[in-house]
């Protein structure tokens, strides 16, 4: 508390001093500095830990700095890393050094490792044990191979804050409903889209007569369009290359759908209910 | 496991989705995927004001969002279909029919019934209707229905003191339009169904007063429609014949009772025969000069345009009776602003249903007795 005090009042002040009395375990403006920050990167990083009132919690930012000039961030990304992700100043040192050691076990070698935390700093705050839960989901519920899973956390790495049984509701659509392996699941980074945005998608080729769900042999009478090649592309060039319609028909088929799906949980937990 | 379910290998309404995949994407061409996807999703109904009601039907529904299409047809700037340009592009019937019906496209102007009203959400719009309720009097205020399902009402065009046939009449959609108008000096409701002739008598106790039941004015009956002839012809100034047939949105939708289902496989290929001897029935049930209007709700061509233009050939043929084609345009042409038409139909007129006004499908075809 009296710390967070002083360092607004120090930065009213332009003057740094009593931060800098604990040089050992606080942040100081200097040390910032000397760690390659420039004079505003320095006061942006300071003035987001003095958001952190009351929990003590400074004294995990400097650790949490060290640690990411440690994997061999420059200034700039770890600024990035830290706006995207303020939290990441109360984890303390041993947590991290065992979130980091765990996702190069998980397969994430240097360069993949730093851009992982770059592009999805939360990785950073969730723990080992989460972690594992999900690598072992996908590995023996979804039977992903190891490369896979690396895939699908560089990919989708927000999957490990996603609740695991809409995650296997999704895969088993895309599976069975939609007759999708594994392989192309990766490549279409599935777990980036919403069920819904799937489904939608999906339904609406389907309806149009454009996708049919393989049969036990896995054969079709028409050539399924990749799920690459209708997912990752933006609506536009869904409804103009894959779909073959209009935008209106699309919003009332959205609209539809919604309205449809809605109706079906309700009808679900009323059975629950009953 | 969850998506595997077991379910029968070939339901009726796959088997009918199957029938339709290889007959309309021959037919409609680049129209079907988005014809498809509309008869597979939920349909748009059409509120028919019941003018017999004591309440202010029509001010209620309208204060709810939704207009009378039938009066509402004055914009001409733009038609739907322009707006849909990538789709009006793709547009074309695979139909090749040399007609030999004497298609004399007479553009007569059109005077539609002033108390026909039917209400509908605008383009786009997936509100639903509340179902109706009774008035004092225990009259319901409105009838929903497909709404492309009152045109064939309107282009039969009745006018004041005609008798009007309308041969299958169950449920009674069509016969609630045309009691609207009040104009009907004698109407005659027949279905061979006596189960769905009682359905019949129960929507119109629902919907007219007692007065305008009476015997004098009504006569309901459960005849086979294709002996009609039997029991008199050459008597009705107007005849509505909407018959049976594959009723595609159903079809794919419900498996209770479709007509796809293995069992009534022998029915359905024989409708277009009973299609045909009920047009023709109706034909000689009309008098000279009377006029006759064929409907379904399929998009099957052979339910539709060879079944007229066999009735229309047999009627010379087989019975003497010289008949023109009138040319539904103007109709048409009035609603394109609600309803997609196909362009171009060589005989006829057919709604098709699209995702931002899922009517339909209807077909349509008048017909006048010149002889
Ligand atoms: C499309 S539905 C009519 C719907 C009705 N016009 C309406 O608007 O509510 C066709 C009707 O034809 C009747 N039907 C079938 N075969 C017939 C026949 N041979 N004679 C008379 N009616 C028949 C059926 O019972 C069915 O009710």
């Amino acid at each position: 508390m009296q710390n967070n005090i002083t360092l607004q009042s120090a930065k009213e002040n332009h003057e740094l001093r009593p931060l800098a009395q604990k040089p050992d375990s606080e942040l100081s403006l200097r040390s910032l500095l000397d760690m390659g920050f420039t004079d505003t990167q320095a006061e942006q990083i300071c003035e987001s830990v003095s958001k952190f009132r009351g929990g003590g919690f400074t004294k995990h930012a400097l650790s949490s700095l060290t640690t990411l000039f440690g994997l061999g961030l420059n200034p700039t990304s770890v600024l990035k890393v830290l706006q995207k992700c303020p939290e990441l100043y109360t984890v303390k040192e041993s947590q991290l050094q065992q979130r980091i050691g765990n996702l190069r076990k998980v397969g994430f070698v240097e360069g993949s490792l730093q851009r992982l935390v770059v592009y999805y700093p939360q990785i950073l705050t969730v723990p080992v044990k989460t972690i594992k839960n999900v690598v072992l989901f996908l590995r023996e519920k979804c039977l992903f191979t190891v490369q896979q899973v690396t895939d699908i956390l560089r990919d989708s790495p927000a999957i490990v804050q996603e609740d695991l049984g809409q995650v296997e509701y999704k895969f088993q659509y895309v599976y069975f409903r939609m007759g999708v392996k594994q392989a192309e699941m990766v490549k279409s980074r599935l777990f980036r889209f919403k069920l819904d945005e799937v489904r939608c998608r999906h339904c609406f080729l389907e309806r149009r007569g454009l996708y049919e769900t393989p049969d036990k042999k896995g054969q079709t009478f028409i050539i399924n369009p990749k799920l690459d090649s209708f997912l990752k592309v933006a609506q536009d060039t869904f409804l103009t290359e894959v779909a073959k319609a209009s935008a209106e028909e699309y919003s009332v088929f959205q609209r539809l759908m919604a309205r449809e799906w809605q109706e079906e949980d309700r009808h679900h937990s009323r059975i629950e209910a009953d | 496991e969850k998506w595997a379910a077991t379910r029968p290998k070939n339901p009726p309404t796959r088997l009918a989705l199957q029938h339709f995949d290889a007959t309309y994407s021959v037919q409609l061409g680049n129209l079907w995927p988005s014809v498809r996807v509309a008869l597979l999703s939920e349909r748009k109904y059409g509120a028919l004001v019941n003018n017999f009601s004591y309440e202010a039907v029509l001010a209620n529904l309208q204060a709810q969002g939704c207009r009378d299409f039938i009066s509402d047809t004055h914009t001409e700037t733009q038609s739907c279909f322009e707006q849909d340009k990538a789709v009006e592009a793709d547009k074309e019937l695979g139909v090749s029919m040399k007609t030999s019906v004497n298609n004399s496209q007479q553009h007569s102007a059109l005077q539609l019934s002033p108390s026909i009203k039917c209400v509908v959400f605008p383009r786009g719009d997936i509100t639903r209707f509340k179902p109706a309720r009774p008035d004092m009097h225990g009259l319901l205020g409105y009838y929903l229905m497909d709404a492309a399902s009152v045109l064939p009402c309107l282009a039969l065009d009745v006018q004041e003191g005609h008798s009007v046939l309308d041969l299958c009449a169950a449920p009674g959609g069509k016969t609630l339009v045309l009691l609207q108008t009040q104009a009907i000096r004698f109407l005659c409701l027949n279905d061979v169904s006596v189960s769905r002739t009682l359905r019949l008598k129960r929507v119109l106790n629902s919907y007219v007063p007692k007065q305008f039941l009476s015997d004098e004015m009504l006569r309901i009956t459960s005849f086979d429609g294709t002996k009609w002839a039997e029991v008199e012809s050459n008597t009705f100034d107007r005849v509505i014949v909407d018959v049976p047939c594959t009723t595609d949105r159903h079809s794919l939708m419900e498996d209770d009772n479709n007509i796809f289902s293995k069992s009534r496989t022998a029915e359905r290929r024989r409708l277009p025969q009973l299609q045909l001897e009920l047009l023709l029935a109706g034909i000689k049930a009309a008098c000279p000069g009377g006029e006759i209007v064929y409907s379904t709700c399929t998009l099957s061509q052979i339910q539709n345009l060879s079944v007229v233009e066999q009735a229309v050939y047999l009627a010379r043929e087989n019975h003497g009776i010289h008949l023109e084609v009138v040319s539904l345009r103007p109709l048409t042409h009035m609603f394109r602003k609600t309803f997609h038409f196909t362009p171009d139909l060589q005989l006829g007129e057919m709604v098709v249903p699209h995702l931002a006004a899922n009517f339909g499908p209807i077909y349509m075809c008048k017909l006048k007795r010149l002889t």
